[in-house]
C-alpha cells in the first residue's frame, strides 16, 4: 500500500477540480430539493386541513408512499421509470440539461416533503386548543388566527424535527450518485478509481459532509434558541 | 393502461429472481436476502447498542467520548460514503477479500447501532431517577441495577421504536446496490437490464414491494405500541390500588 | 360602593331565548331564557356539570346550539353569519378563559397590542399606547416586556383580562377566571373585576367565588343540570334561596 498522502490528491488540479465540482453538486442538489421539499410541505399541511376526507386521504397516502418506499428506489423509478413516461421531445430536452440532477431534486423534495409535512403538522396539534379559541375570541379570523398566533408556535415546536430531517436531506444528496449525478461520493469514487488513493480521498469527502452536518445541525440549533419563547421550558 | 397487464406479467415470470435471487444458482438474493439482512443487521446492532449507551450514560471519559464520537459520524456521514469506507478497509483488516453481503452486514451493524444506542439511551432517561435510587438503596450495583431494573424497563418501552428502526434498517439495505450485494434492489436492476422497455413496470413493482412491506410493519408496530401504552396505564393503575391494600394488611 | 345603576329600560345587552344544547345525546343546556342588561354584573352558580360554563360559551359562539337563541346587542349571534361577521360580533365581545390561553410567543404588550391592530385596524402607536394603559390598570406595567411562561399565573390572567379589555369590548365574558390559579393570587384577579363592575362594564361571570357575587353582582343566576334554576339579587339569593336545589348548593358551600 502506498504511503499516506493528501496532497497527492488535494494539490492533484483534476481531482481537486473533480471534487470541488461534486460539493457544488451536492449544494446544488440539497438546497434545490429542500426549497422544493419545504413549500411542498407546507402546501401539503394546508391541504390536510381542507374538509372532506379526499384531501386529507390524498394527502395521508403521499405521506404513507414516501415514507415506506426507500428513497433510493423513489429516485430509480424517477430517473428510469417516470422519465420512460415522458414525450420523447421532454425527454431528450432533459437528457441534454441534466436531467438526472433535475430527478434527483424532485425526487428528493418530494420524499423529503411528505417529512417536513409531517414535523409540521406535530408542531401544529403540539399548540393547545385554547390558544386556538383565545385567538377566535378575540375576533381573529381564521387566516388572521393562523398567521399571527397558531403557526409561529407550530412553526417553534417542529423545528428540532424540521433541523434533523434537514441533516438527512443534505446526506441524501449523496443517493443521487446511483442515477448518475456528479455530486461528492460520486466524485469521490471517481477521483479514487484514478489516484488510486481510497483512503485519503475518503477521508476528504468525510471531513467535508461531516463538517457541513455539524454545521446544518449548529444552525438548527441557533435558530431554536433564537426562537424560543423566553422563559418556556 | 396497458402498464398493469405488463406488471402483473413480469410478477408471474420473475418472482423467484424477486423473492430469493439467484439461489440456488447462485448467492442468496431478493426479499429473502433484503429480510436476513435486515434482521440479522438489527439482531447484532443491538447488544452492540445497549453496551453503547451504557457507556455513553457512564462518568468515564475514556468510555463517553468515542460513543459519541461513533453517533456524531454516523449522524453526519451519508450512509452511502460509510459503506465505502467499510468496502474498502474491511479486506485490508481481514486479509483477504469479503462478499459483497458480509461487507454490507457489518456495515449495518455499526450504523443501526449508533442509531439504536441513541435509541436506548433515551429510554433509560426516559425513566424516572428513583428507580435507580431505589436499586441503589436496596443494594445492586450500577450494572446489577441496569441489568435487573432499568434495562428491562427501558427496554419495553423502547419497543416501538426499536422496531421503527428496523423498518429504516430494511429501506437501508438498498444501499447495497451500489456495492452490487444481491438484495431485492439489485434483482429488479437484473430485470430491468433483461427487459430493457419496461422500466417503470419493474422500478414500480419495486416499490410497492417495499411499500407492502414496510407499510405492514408499521401498521403492527402501531398496534404494539397501543397495547403497550395500554399495558403502562393498567400498571399504573395497579399501583396506585396497592397502598390501600398494604395500609389494611399492617393495620389488621 | 357606589357604582352607575344598571339602565332598565334599554334593550338588554344579552338575550338568552329558549335555548337548548345537546352533546351527542346528553342536554347540556334545556330552555334557557334569560337576559343581562347593560352595565349589569351577573354572576352564574351552581354545582360543576351544571352547564354555567358551557352556556357562557354560547354567547361569542364557542359553543354551538341546536334550537333557540342568543342575542348580543340585539344580533343573533348563531345565525347563519358570514366569517368576519362572526369575527366582528367576537370582538365586541371580551372573553377570559379559565386558562388564561395568553399567546406564549409574545410578550405581555404583545399579548395585549396584536388583536387591536390586525383585527381592527389599530395604529400601532394608539394600540400601543392603549396596551401600556390598560396593563398599568390592571398593576402589570412592569411587566409588559416579559413571557407568559415569565409570569405567575395571577399576573396571566390579569395580563389576559388586559388583552380582552383592548378590544373595547361593551361587555366582558369570564368563565371560572380564578379556578386555575393558587388561592394566595386569586384576590389580585378579583380586585381587577371589582374595579371594572364599578366602572359600569356589562359583566357575565362564573364563578365559585361568592363574595365576589354578594359584593358586586347586581344578579345571581342559579343552573343545574342545563336550567337556570333561580335568578336574584345577590341579597335575597344567599340569604334565602326559593329553589330546593339552590338551598342544597348552598348549604354544601357553608359546610365546607
Amino acid at each position: 500500500m502506498k504511503g499516506f498522502d493528501l496532497m497527492a490528491v488535494l494539490l492533484n488540479p483534476e481531482f481537486s477540480r473533480m471534487l470541488v465540482h461534486g460539493v457544488k453538486m451536492t449544494f446544488i442538489i440539497f438546497i434545490g430539493s429542500w426549497l422544493l421539499a419545504m413549500s411542498l410541505g407546507m402546501i401539503l399541511l394546508a391541504v390536510r386541513m381542507l374538509p372532506g376526507r379526499i384531501a386529507s386521504g390524498f394527502v395521508a397516502i403521499y405521506v404513507s408512499y414516501h415514507r415506506n418506499v426507500p428513497t433510493l428506489v423513489q429516485l430509480m423509478l424517477w430517473y428510469f421509470g417516470i422519465s420512460s413516461l415522458l414525450p420523447g421531445s421532454v425527454q431528450m430536452w432533459l437528457g441534454d440539461h441534466n436531467g438526472e440532477a433535475v430527478f434527483a431534486v424532485v425526487a428528493l423534495g418530494l420524499c423529503q416533503a411528505a417529512y417536513f409535512s409531517e414535523d409540521q403538522r406535530s408542531g401544529l396539534r403540539a399548540v393547545p386548543r385554547g390558544q386556538w379559541e383565545a385567538a377566535r375570541a378575540l375576533g381573529h379570523s381564521y387566516v388572521g388566527a393562523m398567521t399571527y398566533i397558531l403557526l409561529p408556535q407550530a412553526v417553534r415546536n417542529a423545528m428540532p424535527a424540521l433541523v434533523n430531517h434537514t441533516v438527512s436531506l443534505f446526506k441524501n444528496s449523496s443517493l443521487a450518485m446511483a442515477i448518475g449525478v456528479a455530486e461528492l461520493t460520486h466524485a469521490v469514487k471517481e477521483v479514487e478509481n484514478q489516484s488510486f488513493r481510497p483512503f485519503e480521498t475518503y477521508l476528504i469527502a468525510t471531513i467535508v459532509y461531516l463538517v457541513c452536518s455539524l454545521l446544518l445541525m449548529w444552525l438548527g440549533h441557533y435558530l431554536e434558541q433564537r426562537s424560543r419563547m423566553a422563559g418556556a421550558v | 393502461m396497458s402498464l398493469l397487464p405488463s406488471m402483473i406479467d413480469i410478477v408471474r415470470d420473475n418472482w423467484l429472481l424477486l423473492l430469493v435471487g439467484q439461489y440456488p444458482n447462485g448467492p442468496l438474493g431478493g426479499i429473502a436476502a433484503t429480510l436476513i439482512l435486515s434482521v440479522l443487521g438489527i439482531a447484532l446492532a443491538f447488544p452492540l447498542s445497549v453496551a453503547m449507551a451504557l457507556a455513553s450514560l457512564s462518568p468515564w471519559r475514556a468510555l463517553r467520548w468515542p460513543v459519541m464520537a461513533m453517533v456524531y459520524i454516523t449522524r453526519g456521514v451519508p450512509l452511502l460514503l460509510i459503506i465505502l469506507w467499510v468496502y474498502f478497509v474491511l479486506p485490508l483488516l481481514i486479509g483477504h477479500s469479503v462478499p459483497a453481503f458480509a461487507t454490507m452486514l457489518v456495515t449495518l451493524v455499526g450504523y443501526e447501532a449508533a442509531f439504536l444506542s441513541e435509541i436506548v439511551r433515551a429510554g433509560i432517561l426516559a425513566l424516572p431517577q428513583g428507580q435507580m435510587d431505589a436499586a441503589r438503596a436496596l443494594g445492586h450495583s450500577h450494572l446489577g441495577a441496569m441489568r435487573y431494573v432499568i434495562l428491562p424497563q427501558a427496554l419495553f418501552n423502547m419497543i416501538p421504536s426499536i422496531l421503527s428502526q428496523f423498518v429504516s434498517t430494511i429501506k437501508e439495505t438498498t444501499l447495497g446496490y451500489i456495492i452490487n450485494v444481491p438484495e431485492l434492489t439489485f434483482a429488479a436492476g437484473q430485470i430491468n437490464n433483461r427487459l430493457l422497455t419496461k422500466p417503470f413496470e419493474v422500478y414500480f413493482i419495486l416499490a410497492i414491494s417495499y411499500f407492502i412491506v414496510c407499510w405492514s410493519l408499521t401498521q403492527a408496530i402501531n398496534m404494539i405500541e397501543r397495547r403497550i401504552a395500554a399495558r403502562r396505564t393498567a400498571s399504573v393503575a395497579a399501583e396506585s390500588a396497592m397502598p390501600a391494600t398494604a395500609a389494611s394488611a399492617s393495620g389488621a | 360602593m357606589s357604582r352607575e345603576t344598571p339602565s332598565g329600560d334599554a334593550d338588554p345587552m344579552i338575550k338568552f331565548i329558549a335555548v337548548h344544547k345537546f352533546f351527542g345525546a346528553l342536554a347540556a343546556l334545556t330552555d334557557v331564557n334569560a337576559e343581562v342588561k347593560k352595565g349589569e354584573v351577573v354572576v352564574v352558580c351552581g354545582p360543576s356539570g351544571s352547564g354555567k360554563s358551557t352556556l357562557i360559551r354560547t354567547v361569542n359562539r364557542l359553543e354551538e346550539i341546536q334550537s333557540g337563541s342568543v342575542l348580543f346587542e340585539g344580533k343573533d349571534v348563531h345565525a347563519k353569519l358570514r366569517g368576519s361577521a362572526l369575527n366582528h360580533l367576537r370582538s365586541r365581545i371580551g372573553f377570559v378563559f379559565q386558562s388564561f390561553n395568553l399567546f406564549p410567543h409574545l410578550s405581555a404588550l404583545d399579548n395585549v397590542m396584536l388583536s387591536p391592530m390586525k383585527v381592527n385596524g389599530v395604529k400601532r402607536s394608539d394600540a400601543r399606547e392603549t396596551a401600556l394603559r390598560l396593563l398599568d390598570r390592571v398593576g402589570l406595567s412592569a411587566k409588559a416586556q416579559n413571557y407568559p411562561a415569565q409570569l405567575s399565573g395571577g399576573q396571566q390572567q390579569r395580563v389576559a383580562i388586559a388583552r380582552a379589555l383592548a378590544m373595547e369590548p361593551p361587555a366582558m365574558l369570564f368563565d371560572e377566571p380564578t379556578s386555575a390559579l393558587d388561592p394566595e393570587m386569586v384576590g389580585e384577579v378579583l380586585s381587577v373585576m371589582r374595579r371594572l363592575a364599578r366602572d359600569g362594564m356589562t359583566m357575565m361571570c362564573v364563578t365559585h367565588e361568592m363574595n365576589f357575587a354578594r359584593d358586586v353582582a347586581d344578579r345571581v343566576w342559579f343552573m343545574d343540570a342545563g336550567r337556570v334554576l333561580e335568578t336574584g339579587a345577590p341579597g335575597d339569593f344567599f340569604r334565602s334561596p326559593q329553589h330546593p336545589r339552590a338551598q342544597r348548593f348552598l348549604s354544601d358551600l357553608h359546610t365546607r
